[in-house]
């Protein structure tokens, strides 16, 4: 996994880090945090659809993971373990959002229904023209589409596909089962396919 | 076993292999929807890389996150300070109270042993201190009877051949 400070400090392990941060040394938890800032923002950003939001949440995630750093034994990578609190995180948001907003968005039923495991997505007729898809709509777009996902469909299909974390991976950081990993991502991708169908052809 | 769902993904991220891959394949209804369904799931994957949202203003990002931690941080060190403060106190008034009764107890007891007068007389101190030589004064015994109030203080010796040497009194 690429990380911002991986080519700045790679003398540094990032099991050393961490336990410089478990004898309480803040500067190995700065250390720790150039190096995934970046990425648990981008991750959180892609599942709350908002940059204040994402910033919010990185910033919680990073405080819970500085406050629990004791209870990490090694066992998992760090990134994993990291992951796993950013996921419990941001879903806990999306969730108490939900509640909040009495929206039926992330009905999982109703996304199974509407979706045949064997069908074949179907092209949007009227395609946009890439020349006026600008980045901000495309943006826009993907955005959208997550949105129409479960927290649990988002957070599989990104750290599979941004993150390019694996199978086991992704189970370990949701707390979940591989073959329930493989399962959303099935979902997932199909869902996506139909609704940036038109995006990704004309891009 | 897999599910279709599971094969289908693991297909999809190129994890199927030998004869699981071949076994899948051979299932598909329709291969060359199939592989543009892989390519299409492809693309989606390419898109969400592509439009990944980097963060602006990091290294702020990181001051904050600093600022925040150490805020947070600082009751509880507070806190465990005022604990340890408190102890240190504790500790401190016990030591104290124990030193100034030893001291007062030393100062007392110099000072009284220093007032107390000595109630011996220099002969006296001399007679009991003498050595009687057993070989010279076999049956020699020394006696002493005191009466304090009166300052008075009678010494019988009885049995000696001579007397000792060093007595003040020859």
């Amino acid at each position: 996994m690429q990380t911002e400070a991986s080519v700045a400090q790679p003398d540094v392990s990032e099991l050393e880090l961490v336990k410089q941060c478990q004898r309480g040394d803040s500067a190995a938890f700065d250390e720790l945090v150039v190096r995934y800032r970046t990425r648990v923002f981008g991750m959180i950003y892609n599942m709350v659809h908002n940059e204040q939001d994402a910033w919010d949440l990185a910033q919680d995630s990073f405080v819970k993971a500085w406050k629990s750093i004791d209870r990490f034994r090694g066992k998992s990578s760090f990134y994993t373990w990291l992951y796993r609190i950013v996921m419990n995180v941001t879903i806990d948001w999306l969730r108490k959002k939900q509640v909040k907003g009495g929206g039926t968005e992330f009905d999982d039923n109703v996304q199974l229904r509407e979706i045949d495991p064997a069908s074949k997505t179907v092209p949007r007729s009227e395609p946009l023209p890439h020349q006026r898809m600008e980045r901000g709509e495309v943006r826009a777009r993907i955005d959208q589409a997550i949105a129409q996902l479960s927290p649990e469909h988002r957070a599989v299909i990104l750290m599979k596909e941004t993150e390019d974390m694996q199978y086991h991976e992704i189970a370990e950081a949701l707390g979940c089962s591989i073959g329930t990993v493989m399962s959303r991502l099935f979902y997932a991708r199909k869902k996506l396919q139909n609704l940036l169908r038109d995006v990704y052809e004309n891009v | 076993m897999k599910t279709f769902e599971e094969k289908w993904t693991a297909w999809i991220d190129d994890q199927l292999t030998g004869r699981e891959l071949e076994e899948f394949l051979a299932s598909l209804p329709d291969r060359s929807a199939a592989e543009a369904e892989k390519q299409s799931a492809k693309q989606v994957g390419s898109l969400l890389r592509e439009q990944a949202m980097a963060l602006s203003n990091a290294d702020f990002f990181s001051h904050q996150l600093r600022e925040r931690l150490d805020r947070e941080n600082a009751p509880m060190r507070s806190e465990a300070d005022a604990i340890q403060t408190g102890w240190w106190t504790i500790r401190r008034l016990l030591w104290g109270g124990i030193t100034s009764l030893a001291v007062f107890a030393i100062c007392t007891v110099v000072v009284f042993r220093e007032k107390t007068p000595s109630s011996r007389s220099q002969y006296l101190t001399q007679i009991l201190g003498a050595q009687v030589d057993p070989t010279v004064s076999p049956n020699a015994t020394i006696s002493m009877f005191e009466k304090k109030d009166d300052h008075v203080t009678v010494l019988w010796v009885d049995g000696l051949q001579s007397l000792p040497p060093e007595y003040a009194a020859k």
